[in-house]
């Protein structure tokens, strides 16, 4: 192979690799934060339902509550509802303590986004440090030995970066999770 | 007297709702912040039954298990992952290191409750 052929293979490799490797953390970045979005929309909406039931059996209690203290004898049925209110706001708080847990997935979800962006910005980081080493009257043979180190030096990092990100979080809903007992 | 429960979870709102939903049930719990705590805390007292996280700083939940379970005092206490990993292969690796069961989250307090009442009354 002549050494032009060679240069072009290594400029080749070290472009795709670079292209390679951004779109594949962009593509789980976005990932993430299309899975965090959706599971905020839900907490809000759920954790708004949930407060705003509680807001209406609270309010209930408080004017049967001012019934009873105004002399009013409760009805069977109203003995009966006020009985129950207090499972039913019960209820309530479960849910929205399901639905709040969205802060503990989520933050999973940025952290993971976060340690992705810092690689990313670490790859370009020695792809310009690599770069910056590269004097413009280098020789063919000098620039493939530079452009070899840097595909290798990028290689590595990207594959660390895959294995510390093993994604522990696939709930794209705030509903409750699976149990098993062994 | 009430049995305690230690709960282990480097997010800090969500100790705080296990707690808050085990303490409405009767529970005492103990809350720890990570692995290592949550070893240090088990050394202190041994408690009733052990739930924990998988992804936390020092020390995650599978080490934390095998930890106990090196301890005379945690041979036979009950141990719960309580966790977003929701993969077979995660579950294997928890009950092959002593997890006597696996809760994915979120959590339903009222399901929470159920599953330790059964495993410890």
């Amino acid at each position: 192979m002549t050494r032009k052929k060679i240069l072009g293979s290594h400029v080749k490799r070290l472009l795709s690799g670079v292209s390679d490797h951004g779109r594949r953390h962009l593509n789980e970045v976005e990932t993430d934060l299309v899975q965090t979005n959706l599971l905020l929309e839900e907490a809000i909406e759920k954790l708004t339902g949930s407060f705003m039931a509680i807001h209406q059996v609270v309010g209930e209690r408080q004017d049967a509550i001012n019934r009873l203290l105004a002399g009013e004898a409760p009805s069977s049925e109203e003995s009966a509802r006020l009985t129950g209110m207090s499972g039913e706001i019960g209820q309530h708080v479960n849910s929205a303590i399901t639905s709040m847990q969205f802060q503990d997935m989520t933050s999973q979800l940025l952290d993971r986004t976060l340690r992705r962006v810092s690689g990313l910005r670490e790859f370009l980081t020695t792809l310009s440090e690599h770069g910056a080493d590269i004097a413009p009257d280098s020789h063919s043979e000098e620039i493939v030995e530079r452009l070899g180190k840097v595909s290798m030096a990028l290689a590595i990092q990207s594959l660390e970066l895959r294995s510390m990100l093993r994604k522990s979080v696939e709930q794209r809903h705030l509903e409750s999770g699976d149990v098993e007992l062994f | 007297m009430a049995k305690t429960i230690l709960a282990v979870d480097d997010s800090s709102s969500l100790r705080q709702m296990v707690a808050f939903s085990l303490k409405a049930a009767g529970y005492q719990v103990v809350e720890a912040v990570d692995g290592q705590d949550g070893l240090d805390k088990a050394k202190q007292q041994t408690v009733d039954l052990v739930l924990t996280d998988q992804n936390m700083p020092k020390m995650d939940g599978l080490s934390l298990i095998k930890a106990l379970r090196g301890l005379p005092a945690y041979q036979k206490v009950p141990i719960l992952m309580l966790t977003t990993e929701s993969s077979d292969e995660m579950k294997s690796k928890g009950r092959a290191a002593g997890a006597n069961g696996w809760l994915v989250k979120p959590f339903d307090p009222q399901r929470l409750i159920e599953v330790v009442k059964k495993v410890i009354g």
